[in-house]
């Protein structure tokens, strides 16, 4: 059966729409407002216990013994299990290429600060913590290579012994004549950029309680998880169980990021409930462990790149080397923050050729994981910044030269060099929106005046192609296999005719049940404040997802409206023949199902779905008596990598330009954004006020990434950063008001026209503070080229340029 | 992130209280005084204070007042910070320490955190430590053998560590009122809102004939303890504060400082460009407020 979703808001059943594409007051706000939400601290299992553990103090070391009998003897402690248990019971994670994943405990040796490497479970954390301080480990110390540039050098200490080097991946992407390019050019660009260390800190760390059934040999983990099948599916191969005998239960999580990885904690407390003979076991990551080891840390990159330009300012070629330090092997699928930008790395301009040159590197620093926006915010702070130096060189307005690249909206669907194909764009119109927004000439007006008098005011102007809806093979090429990324959802109507749908993933801040009701409500003709939405663990779910990839927006609408559209067809049938009519002259509407054009002549849904459950009798021969459907949608027109990566991966792409202004406080080095201005297309907006809330989000953590975050190491590999008085998330004072314009580009190939949205911002906020940044710095001629540009940095920029 | 085991102990007056630390004293116990908890609970949670004892403060209620004696004006030292930036009497008549609280972490922490507890603490970055300095504040330590007096300049002894013996309590701190005409300035440079200063710069001052006279210019946040900068302070007196005259007084302060400290945000060199840039800032602030 093929289902037609509606491809645009007017393609909905029934005449006006009273939710999709207005702001919709979230369902999941009360029970957050009044505390009823069971996050996975208030779980309590009856006879739970608690885990804690026992970190590496050392980034590079042999574990020589373990001294665990004092701690096992501390009254209340009910379990304990180093890595020889694990290497006994488990195996390394399978999201890293192959040979480049960690067992959930450290086996044989330590390979960063933080690594867990002895884990307690006790009848509290209390004592699980006094416990860990009775245990003895063994260490002999190995040398370190703390950075990337220094695990690349011959004969430096090789983290994962069995293979050759530290090099997890090089490889070098070709698209199109990149050398010939380059070799017509009439000038070439070039700049080197550091990128240091962020990444995802959600307000609430990772939290699980596991429990190991030890009769039927099976698991269920109840858990802050951001994707829970994706989990239970890992969790099932690392600790060696059929894969139908692991049951993940997603909680209402406070946040994630990309930040909610845990398969360590919940594989730990696994284990620790298997040696506990199937007591619960509750691990709660706290805040020192997630800055220190958690999956809170991305990106850590060096990049070398160059723009080929003509002498009219089109850029027709752009090459990036980048050496990416993906920290103690790569676990946490960092490599797929490499691989993301292939998906959009030529932003919003008609280049024609690129090289991306990749050398991910493991250190003896903590692993990385997803960060909202998976890859693509360092590499758009490169290329945007390059526009910038592209536009100095050739003396044009920042604005202008992007102006000249744009892909124009004729060319679209348009397919970008590095394969992936963009669904539909203004970019022009963006931009100029933007400008207008800003009073773009009045700004540089300002600042002219303000230059005379010695401030330091900066002006950037961005433009950025935001990926969204990613797809099984987007990664494939950087040694992740390509997991599927159907999302499910169903629809059941009950016989009193009440709504419910149900989902595989659980509440985590982006309101997309709000979007379900939303979609419900108005395919049917209901009240939304009647439609249910329900979660469902992985056991009984239907294939699915969850947030991430800024795909769930899009693929949850495709789910819902496929489940609706299928249970519109059954009402139809039911209706057709009960009023003796074809079910083409039937329509839904007002929450009735009505044949066209005469008034009356109609059945409630309440009553078609209570005739199906209730009256065998009086449905067409052979139906089910299900006035319920589920549907599981996926992306259409997917293609599988050729061997330069190239494929459709992201099915949308959302563009946004923002234009900002900085001042610089020359005695101080602080930045202070003194104007924010946010033009953003990302097609139809399905709840306008969730969109705003994730640009807003988008911008908060783009500032922090820009001014403040920062995961700071010594040169021997110990972390400076272990609590929030180091690692600093920008507050609501330090983030500023925005305008913001919003245009429209329906994208052609989703449901209702929609495109992620849920990264958003945080592709474009650090390039546009870093361009303004360097545009204030300009007159001194020094340049910042590493993010963040604390203060610090910025004041011995402006000391060298005394 | 819990607590190693302790003891819990919250007497209901300042005599028990006395009595009680010198008792655990004498049974070689290692006690520590739990006021707003603000600094206290972070670093028993990290397990990097792990006494034996806590004696909490909280119900003692004579210790939480704010009085004016005459050109004095007393803070008890289970007064919340919050307190003390509500009160219209530090307000209007010694304003540097009213700036001085505002600049203390957020309105949650000040709401929790105590007066007496920040200067007890003697944290390098706290805004009190330089305020104590240029205002010339005493405190008052009771301990077994009953009360003193211990002025600003010998209270701070070094990181972390104020003239308090492991048996005795703060109990209160004096400060004296702005004297009428004298110009004042606070300011500190912090990466985000609320937080722990980088650097930070408090001064009095009067102006005599478009002179600056009385100079007084305390950092803090650089060194282990809050510093008096005697040099800048030499240098000013007498001139006009002009921008000039305020940068040069600055650059001696800052040229004038020990080694300051280094840390994540802020290298020592930064630390010192910070403390020119405050110093002049306040002193041009200062002499603008002077009448
Ligand atoms: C996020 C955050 C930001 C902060 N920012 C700042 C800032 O910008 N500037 C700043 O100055 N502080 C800042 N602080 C610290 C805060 O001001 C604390 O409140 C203060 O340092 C301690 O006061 P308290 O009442 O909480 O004391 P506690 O934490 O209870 O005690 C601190 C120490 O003082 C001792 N002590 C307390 N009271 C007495 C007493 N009466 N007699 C003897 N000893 C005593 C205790 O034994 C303990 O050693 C911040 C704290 C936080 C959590």
């Amino acid at each position: 059966m093929s289902i037609e979703i509606p491809g645009l808001p007017e393609d909905m059943p029934g005449a006006e729409l009273k939710y999709v594409g207005k702001d919709v007051k979230r369902i999941e706000d009360p029970g957050l407002v009044a505390g009823t939400v069971e996050f996975i601290d208030n779980l309590d299992l009856p006879n739970m216990a608690h885990c804690a553990m026992l970190r590496s103090p050392h980034p590079h070391a042999r574990i020589t013994g373990y001294d665990t009998s004092a701690a096992e003897a501390l009254p209340g402690v009910v379990a304990v299990i180093t890595g020889e248990d694990v290497k006994r019971w488990a195996n390394p994670v399978t999201t890293a290429p192959e040979g480049w994943g960690s067992y959930c405990l450290a086996v044989d040796k330590v390979r960063f600060v933080g690594e867990p490497v002895v884990a307690v479970a006790a009848e509290s954390r209390y004592i699980a913590e006094d416990a860990l301080e009775l245990v003895n480990v063994e260490y002999e110390l190995l040398p370190v290579a703390a950075t990337a540039e220094e695990a690349i050098k011959e004969g430096a200490p090789r983290l994962f012994e069995e293979n050759e080097s530290n090099v997890i991946l090089s490889k070098t992407y070709d698209w199109g004549d990149v050398d010939q390019v380059f070799a017509d050019a009439d000038h070439v660009v070039s700049e080197t950029f550091f990128w240091n260390r962020v990444g995802a800190n959600p307000m609430e760390t990772f939290g699980c309680v596991s429990t190991w059934d030890t009769v039927n040999n099976s698991l269920t983990i109840h858990g802050s998880f951001q994707t829970p099948g994706f989990m239970a599916l890992g969790r099932a191969f690392s600790l060696n169980l059929p894969t139908n005998k692991v049951k993940v239960v997603s909680h209402p999580h406070g946040g994630s990021f990309g930040g909610k990885g845990g398969p360590r904690g919940s594989e730990i407390s696994s284990l620790l409930s298997r040696k506990a003979g199937g007591r619960a076991v509750k691990y709660i990551e706290d805040r020192v462990e997630y800055l220190l080891a958690g999956a809170g840390q991305s990106w850590d990159r060096y990049y070398d790149a160059s723009l080929a330009l003509k002498a009219d300012g089109t850029v027709t070629g752009f090459k990036v080397k980048l050496l990416d330090d993906q920290g103690a092997g790569a676990e946490g699928y960092g490599t797929i923050s490499i691989a993301k930008p292939i998906a959009a790395f030529t932003g919003c301009y008609r280049i024609e050729a690129a090289r991306y040159d990749l050398n991910v590197v493991a250190t003896n620093r903590a692993p990385t994981y997803p960060y909202r926006g998976y890859g693509p915010p360092p590499h758009n702070y490169v290329l945007e910044s390059l526009m910038d130096i592209a536009a100095q060189k050739l003396g044009l307005d920042v604005a202008e030269i992007r102006r000249r690249n744009y892909i124009p909206p004729e060319a679209f669907p348009y397919t970008i060099p590095s394969g992936n194909e963009y669904d539909s764009g203004q970019y022009e119109v963006t931009l100029d929106a933007a400008l207008e927004l800003a009073d773009y000439e009045a700004l540089r007006e300002e600042q002219a005046r303000a230059r005379e008098e010695g401030r330091l005011l900066g002006i950037g102007v961005c433009s950025v192609v935001e990926p969204g809806v990613f797809d099984w093979n987007a990664y494939t090429t950087v040694g992740i296999q390509g997991v599927g990324v159907p999302e499910g959802a169903k629809v059941s109507v009950d016989i009193m005719g009440q709504i419910t749908v149900t989902v595989g993933f659980s509440l985590e801040g982006q309101g997309q049940y709000t979007l379900a009701a939303q979609l419900v409500a108005d395919f049917f003709g209901v009240d939304m404040a009647g439609v249910r939405v329900a979660y469902a663990a992985t056991d009984v779910a239907p294939p699915h997802f969850g947030p991430g990839g800024s795909r769930l927006g899009v693929s949850i609408t495709g789910a819902v409206l496929g489940a609706c559209r299928k249970i519109e067809e059954k009402f139809k049938l039911v209706t057709a023949r009960l009023m003796q009519c074809e079910p083409a002259a039937l329509e839904l509407a007002d929450g009735f199902v009505r044949i066209k054009g005469v008034p009356g002549a109609e059945m409630h849904i309440a009553q078609v779905a209570g005739t199906m459950l209730a009256r065998s009798d009086l449905l067409p021969p052979g139906m089910e008596q299900s006035p319920e459907a589920t549907y599981v949608w996926t992306a259409p027109g997917r293609t599988e990598p050729d061997e330069q990566g190239r494929c459709k991966s992201y099915l949308t792409a959302a563009n946004a330009c923002h234009v900002v202004m900085v001042e610089i406080d020359p005695g101080t080095g602080r930045t202070d954004i003194l104007k924010y201005c946010v033009a953003d297309d990302c097609g139809t907006r399905l709840n306008p006020a969730t969109v705003e809330g994730q640009l807003m989000g988008g911008i908060a953590q783009g500032i922090g990434a820009a001014l403040f975050e920062e995961y700071v190491y010594t040169d021997d590999g110990q972390p400076k950063v272990s609590t929030f008085a180091e690692y600093l998330v920008p507050t609501i004072h330090e983030v500023p008001k925005t305008d913001k314009a919003v245009i429209v580009t329906p994208s052609p190939f989703t449901p209702l026209g929609a495109k992620g949205c849920g990264e958003g911002a945080i592709h474009t906020t650090p390039a546009v503070i870093m361009c303004a940044i360097n545009d204030a710095l300009l007159p001194l001629g020094v340049q910042a080229r590493a993010t963040p540009a604390s203060p610090n940095r910025v004041w011995d920029l402006l000391q060298q340029a005394k | 992130m819990k607590p190693a085991p302790f003891d819990y102990y919250s007497p209901d007056t300042l005599e028990e209280a006395v009595a009680l630390l010198a008792k655990l004293e004498n049974e070689d116990l290692d006690a520590k005084i739990l006021a707003g908890g603000q600094s206290l609970m972070p670093m028993l949670s990290l397990r990097l204070a792990r006494p034996d004892a806590l004696v909490d403060l909280r119900k003692i209620g004579a210790l939480d007042y704010i009085r004016e004696d005459g050109d004095t004006i007393a803070i008890g030292a289970m007064t919340s910070k919050s307190a003390a930036e509500d009160s219209d009497v530090i307000r209007t008549r010694q304003p540097l320490f009213h700036e001085a609280t505002l600049l203390v972490g957020h309105r949650q922490i000040r709401n929790r955190g105590t007066v007496g507890g920040s200067f007890a603490h003697a944290e390098p970055t706290a805004e009190y430590g330089a305020a104590a300095m240029v205002l010339g504040m005493d405190m008052k330590v009771v301990g077994p053998n009953g009360e003193r007096i211990v002025p600003a300049k010998d209270f701070y002894v070094t990181y972390l560590t104020a003239d308090i013996d492991s048996t005795e309590i703060l109990t209160e701190v004096r400060l004296p009122v702005l004297k009428k005409g004298t110009g004042w300035s606070f300011q500190e440079m912090s990466r985000r809102q609320g937080d722990h200063a980088l650097a930070g710069a408090a001064v009095t001052l009067r102006l005599v004939g478009g002179v600056c006279k009385d100079v007084c210019i305390a950092v803090f946040g650089v060194n282990a303890s809050p510093t008096r900068l005697a040099e800048a302070e030499a240098f000013i007196t007498g001139k006009a504060a002009t921008e000039d005259n305020a940068r040069e007084a600055g650059r001696v302060g800052a040229d004038g400082l020990e080694e300051p400290m280094s840390d994540v945000h802020a290298t020592a060199q930064y630390r010192r460009g910070l403390i020119a840039t405050l110093v002049a800032r306040c002193l041009v602030e200062a002499a603008s407020r002077a009448s």
